[in-house]
């Protein structure tokens, strides 16, 4: 349903590109985790793809196709449609990505506002439904708070819905669990494995942690310096890494006992 | 709503130590007002029944504290110099410059805001440079000189109010506040030009932060990340500048009042210091510093209106 072809993202600032010609599909249904260190471009990858990198600011080449529609190259207003619509976005922190101002109900009924014609109550209704989904309780006691009132995993839960509030086909998640404590991380983890089988979103799970990709993620890619090193399955990425990169990343993860062999 | 109290108790407070500060400030550099009323030759006698007509032989304390009472039940003394109640005098002028303020205020407010947003719109075109150019233009020259340039052009050249003759508040409402807007135009650029751009780099350094990302990717456009996100954010510190503003005001008032030949507050109170009319003008010094502390406080109640995390008791 995703499709990335050979995609360039060079910003005018910097000598070397971010994004260096890099392919990827993502499949109906299915995850997909995008691991690397931070500047390897995996962000900028999700951004390219959410139509959020400042056009006047980079050059970008190659295609991005979302079911056949070009969301590379189309202009800006029919990339409205698109965003919000069909591709929702989690961002890193929660209490910095939502609109301090406003009541948490109202920004994730934001989506159905922009691109629906449903009424004030009508979209209450599914914002509460939502909520109930993504394991906020009371959630009419959450639709009135304010994000400064509710803490950093109820927040991403919020977050979380408002992205899939308008069940998008693709969930872009850029290091959704990064900021949140490690149980906490593991409850989301959960939710968007709930989510995926009783929804069927799409996801594309961005994080630089290889651990957390392999609870969630069925297939995997990892990227350095703006390209792809290595993709595969996630059991195979894992105990059969080829290329020397994930080998060092993986040898990098901490464990109980030790070095993890296999 | 406990929060508002608390605001509304330390404005009270705040006046109490203004009101004692300035009657002692004015007690320690009066001369003697019996003195002033009757001049160097008076006879000693005479000085003494009018001292002691004035209360002038009581103790300190007690002086103040029935002055204090007196201001509270709206009795603030009588003028030296005009031997009328000091509110009669007060009161018709008053309410001139509070008229004054306030449309200044209102323009400021109504003008700065969308231009602050048009010229955040602005940014990167031609009319950037123009617009800086004019906003400095417009906070560096002083009200009195576009004072001068209005009245020329307005009153004289295009006689649409006269100059000097003030028309009664009252009787000639429609005439007066014309005579009053172009006053308070004047009074208000310098200060419109300078929302303008503190809001204007408020804007700018909203349009930063991650949750207007967040916005732009459910499909909201600029016009609707402005409005419906950053415009609110960037509110609370407009409506601080604007108490500072509304506070500043009144002080500049005096300038263009005599400009414009406005028989508001600021005349009377030039008049009085240079008679060491004492009563008058302490009464002044504490309107103005009431007019300065309840700017700010409403300033903060507001704010609290506008941002909730300044709700939990006052504390951020």
């Amino acid at each position: 349903m995703l499709e990335i072809r050979d995609l360039h993202v060079k910003f005018h600032n910097r000598d070397r590109e971010a994004v260096a010609g890099i392919s990827l599909t993502i499949g109906d249904g299915e995850i997909v985790g995008l691991v690397g260190e931070s500047g390897s471009g995996k962000s900028v990858t999700a951004m390219s793809i959410a139509g959020l990198l400042p056009r006047k600011q980079c050059d970008l080449s190659g295609d991005i196709l979302l079911d056949g529609e070009d969301l590379l190259h189309a202009p800006r207003s029919a990339l409205r449609q698109i965003h919000g619509r069909k591709i929702g976005v989690v961002f890193q922190e929660p209490m910095s990505a939502m609109d301090p101002l406003m009541k948490v109900g109202e920004q994730v009924g934001e989506v159905l506002r922009i691109h629906t014609d449903l009424d004030k109550n009508q979209r209450r209704a599914r914002v509460l439904e939502v909520m109930e989904a993504v394991d906020l309780h009371n959630p009419e006691e959450v639709y009135n708070k304010y994000p400064h009132e509710l803490s950093g995993g109820m927040l991403q839960r919020a977050m979380i819905a408002a992205a899939i509030v308008i069940q998008p086909a693709l969930l872009l998640l850029d290091e959704p669990t990064t900021a949140l404590d490690v149980t906490i991380q593991a409850q989301i983890l959960e939710l968007l494995k709930k989510l995926n089988a009783e929804q069927g979103i799409s996801m594309l799970f961005i994080s630089h942690n290889l651990n957390v990709v392999r609870k969630l993620c069925r297939r995997v890619a990892v990227m350095q310096r703006g390209v792809l090193v290595e993709e595969g399955s996630t059991d195979r990425v894992f105990f059969d890494p080829q290329h020397p990169y994930t080998k060092r990343l993986i040898d990098a993860i901490p464990t109980r006992h030790g070095k993890e062999t296999v | 709503m406990k929060y508002a109290l608390k605001r509304i108790f330390m404005l009270v407070l705040t006046m109490v130590i203004v009101s004692f500060l300035t009657f002692l400030a004015f007690e320690l550099i009066s001369g003697d007002p019996a003195e002033a009323m009757l001049g160097t030759e008076a006879t000693p006698e005479r000085l003494a029944a009018l001292r002691e007509e004035l209360g002038l032989n009581r103790p300190f304390l007690v002086r103040y504290a029935s002055w204090l009472a007196g201001f509270v039940s709206g009795d603030l003394g009588v003028s030296l110099r005009y031997r009328q109640p000091v509110w009669d005098l007060i009161a018709p002028k008053l309410e001139i410059t509070l008229c004054l303020c306030l449309a200044s205020f209102v323009l400021i407010t109504a003008v700065s805001i969308p231009l602050a947003i048009w010229s955040y719109r602005w940014t990167g075109t031609v009319f950037e440079a123009v617009r800086t150019a004019f906003n400095q233009l417009c906070m560096a020259v002083p009200p009195f000189f576009t004072g001068i340039l209005m009245t020329y052009l307005f009153g004289i050249v295009l006689r649409l109010f006269v100059p000097g003759d003030f028309p009664d508040l009252h009787t000639r409402f429609g005439e007066a506040m014309v005579h009053l807007f172009f006053a308070a135009v004047c009074l208000g650029i310098p200060r419109t030009a300078m929302t303008v751009r503190m809001m204007r780099s408020t804007v700018i350094s909203e349009m930063q932060k991650a949750y207007v990302r967040t916005a732009i990717s459910r499909g909201n456009d600029r016009h609707a990340v402005l409005t419906r996100h950053v415009l609110k954010n960037s509110l609370t510190s407009a409506i601080t500048f604007l108490g500072q503003t509304m506070a500043e005001l009144i002080g500049g008032s005096v300038v263009v009042e005599q400009v414009f030949g406005i028989p508001g507050l600021g005349r009377l109170l030039v008049y009085s210091i240079s008679t060491r009319d004492y009563p008058v003008v302490q009464t002044v010094v504490v309107i103005l510093a009431f007019w300065v502390v309840l700017a700010g406080t409403l300033a903060d109640l507001i704010n609290q209106q506008v941002d909730p995390r300044l709700r939990l008791g006052g504390a951020a």
